[in-house]
C-alpha cells in the first residue's frame, strides 16, 4: 500500500515540477478562467442581475468558468506523456493504478489551485453572496473532485487519437453535464441557505463522485496498457 | 544464473490494418546471451521489441517470458526489464538526477541516491549538473536512457540501436558493458544494423521488409 502511495506521489510530484516549469496546463486553465471572469465581470457586473435572480444565475455562471477552464487544461496530464514520447517508459516502470492515482492528484491540485483563486475572486466581483459557506466550500470540494476523476480518465483515452482537443470536450460532456446541474442546484441552495436543497446536492455529487472513482480505478488498467 | 529470464517467441506477426510489418517471426533470447535482431530500415525491428516487451500486441503468435519454467507476471516483467528505444524518451523539464530519482520510485527501489548517482556517473554524466534534459546532446540523453534502464539491474535488457549518437569513447564503454552483462547472466535483446553491434550478439533473427 505504502509503496503504491510512494509511485503515485512520484508520479504526481514530477508532472507538479514540470508543469511548474513549462506552466503549458496552468496557462490554459488559468487564462481562460480569468478571461471568462473579467469579460462576465465587465459585461453583466454584480448589478444588472435581479436580486432574486442572483444566486441562480451566478452560480450558472460560476461553473460555466470552471467547468470550461477544467476543459481547457485537464487534458494534458496524459497528452503531454503520449507527445513527448514518455508515455511508453511510464507504462513499462510504473504501474497502472499509481499512474493513475498520479494523474488524478495532479489533475486535483490544478483544479483547487484554480478554484481557489477563481471563486473568491468571483465571489467579490459579482457580488455573490453565499449564506452556508461551509456547505459551499463542500460543494467546491467535492465538485472539484468529480471534475478532477471524470476529466482524467477521458484524458486517458483520448490521449492517442489523432483529434484529441475535440474527443476531449465531446467525450466529457455527458459525464459533466449532470454534475454540473447538480453543483449549480448546491450553490444556488448555499446562497440561498436551502439547507435540504444542499444536503441532496452533496449527497447525489459523493455519489457520482464514487462511481466515477470505481470505474476509473477498473477501467484504466485497461485504457493504459492497451 | 538460476534467475536468468528466457523470452521465447514462435509465430509472430504484426499487422496494421493492411498493412503488414512482418509474419511469422520464431525465436528466443536465453540468458547470458545476446539475441540481434536485424532488418533495413522499416522492417519491423522496434514493432518486434515493443511486442517482446509488452508495449504492443502481436496480431498473431505465441511471446512467453518465462524464470524456469514458470511464467512471469506483469508485475514482476515490470521490474525484470530495461529498455532502451529511440521511441521512448526521458523528461525533458528534469535534470538527469531527477529522472533517475523518478524512475527509482514508481519502481519501488526506496532510498536510491546513491545508486542515481552511480548509474549516472557510469555512464560518464554528472550527477552535480543541473541542467534540463532538453539542453542535452543526443549523445548525452543517449546516455542517459541508457543510465535509466541499468537503474534497477533488470535481468531482462532490450536495446534497439542503443549506440545511435554515441560518441567512440561511448560505444566502446557500451560493448563492454553489453557483454559483461551477457556474461554476467542478463537476457540481452538487440535490434541494430551496425556491423559492430551485431558481432555481440551469439544468436540472431533476421526481418525482411
Amino acid at each position: 500500500m505504502w509503496r503504491w502511495l510512494s509511485e503515485a506521489l512520484a508520479v504526481a510530484g514530477k508532472d507538479l515540477r514540470t508543469e511548474f516549469r513549462t506552466r503549458v496546463a496552468l496557462n490554459s486553465l488559468g487564462l481562460f478562467a480569468l478571461t471568462v471572469l473579467a469579460a462576465v465581470s465587465y459585461t453583466v457586473g454584480p448589478y444588472r442581475i435581479a436580486v432574486e435572480d442572483r444566486p441562480f444565475l451566478l452560480a450558472v455562471l460560476l461553473w460555466i468558468v470552471v467547468f470550461f477552464a477544467a476543459l481547457a487544461g485537464l487534458d494534458r496530464s496524459f497528452v503531454k506523456e503520449e507527445e513527448s514520447h514518455t508515455a511508453p517508459l511510464l507504462r513499462l516502470a510504473a504501474s497502472p493504478p499509481a499512474v493513475w492515482f498520479g494523474k488524478l492528484v495532479y489533475n486535483l491540485c490544478l483544479i483547487y489551485a484554480l478554484m481557489a483563486i477563481l471563486v473568491p475572486l468571483y465571489c467579490i466581483l459579482m457580488g455573490y453572496k453565499i449564506v452556508l459557506l461551509r456547505a459551499f466550500v463542500v460543494i467546491l470540494v467535492l465538485g472539484g473532485y468529480t471534475l478532477a476523476v471524470v476529466t482524467t480518465i477521458i484524458a486517458a483515452i483520448i490521449a492517442r487519437a489523432m483529434t484529441r482537443g475535440a474527443l476531449f470536450s465531446v467525450l466529457s460532456l455527458p459525464l459533466l453535464l449532470p454534475l454540473m446541474i447538480f453543483l449549480i442546484q448546491g450553490t444556488t441552495g448555499a446562497s440561498e441557505g436551502s439547507a435540504e436543497t444542499v444536503t441532496n446536492t452533496i449527497r447525489a455529487v459523493l455519489s457520482m463522485g464514487g462511481i466515477m472513482t470505481i470505474v476509473s480505478a477498473v477501467l484504466f488498467p485497461v485504457v493504459w496498457n492497451e | 544464473m538460476t534467475d536468468g529470464i528466457r523470452i521465447s517467441f514462435s509465430d509472430v506477426a504484426k499487422r496494421y490494418d493492411l498493412r503488414v510489418i512482418f509474419k511469422a517471426i520464431s525465436g528466443e533470447a536465453v540468458p547470458g546471451e545476446v539475441l540481434v535482431i536485424t532488418g533495413s530500415n522499416g522492417s519491423g525491428k522496434s514493432t518486434l521489441l515493443s511486442i517482446l516487451c509488452g508495449l504492443l500486441r502481436p496480431t498473431r503468435g505465441d511471446i512467453r517470458h518465462l524464470r524456469g519454467e514458470t511464467e512471469i507476471g506483469r508485475e514482476d516483467w515490470r521490474m525484470d526489464l530495461g529498455v532502451v528505444a529511440p521511441s521512448m524518451a526521458v523528461y525533458e523539464e528534469l535534470d538527469a538526477m531527477e529522472n533517475l530519482r523518478f524512475f527509482a520510485r514508481v519502481r519501488g527501489l526506496g532510498p536510491s541516491e546513491d545508486r542515481c548517482r552511480e548509474g549516472l556517473q557510469a555512464v560518464g554524466l554528472d550527477p552535480d549538473r543541473r541542467t534540463l534534459v532538453r539542453g542535452f546532446s543526443t549523445g548525452m540523453a543517449q546516455r542517459l536512457k541508457i543510465a535509466q534502464a541499468l537503474l534497477h539491474d533488470p535481468a531482462v535488457l532490450v536495446l534497439d540501436e542503443p549506440g545511435s549518437n554515441l560518441d567512440p569513447g561511448g560505444k566502446d564503454w557500451l560493448e563492454e558493458h553489453v557483454r559483461s552483462l551477457a556474461a554476467s547472466g542478463k537476457t540481452v535483446l538487440l535490434a541494430t544494423n551496425d556491423p559492430r553491434e551485431m558481432e555481440w550478439g551469439s544468436r540472431h533473427v533476421a526481418l525482411a521488409v
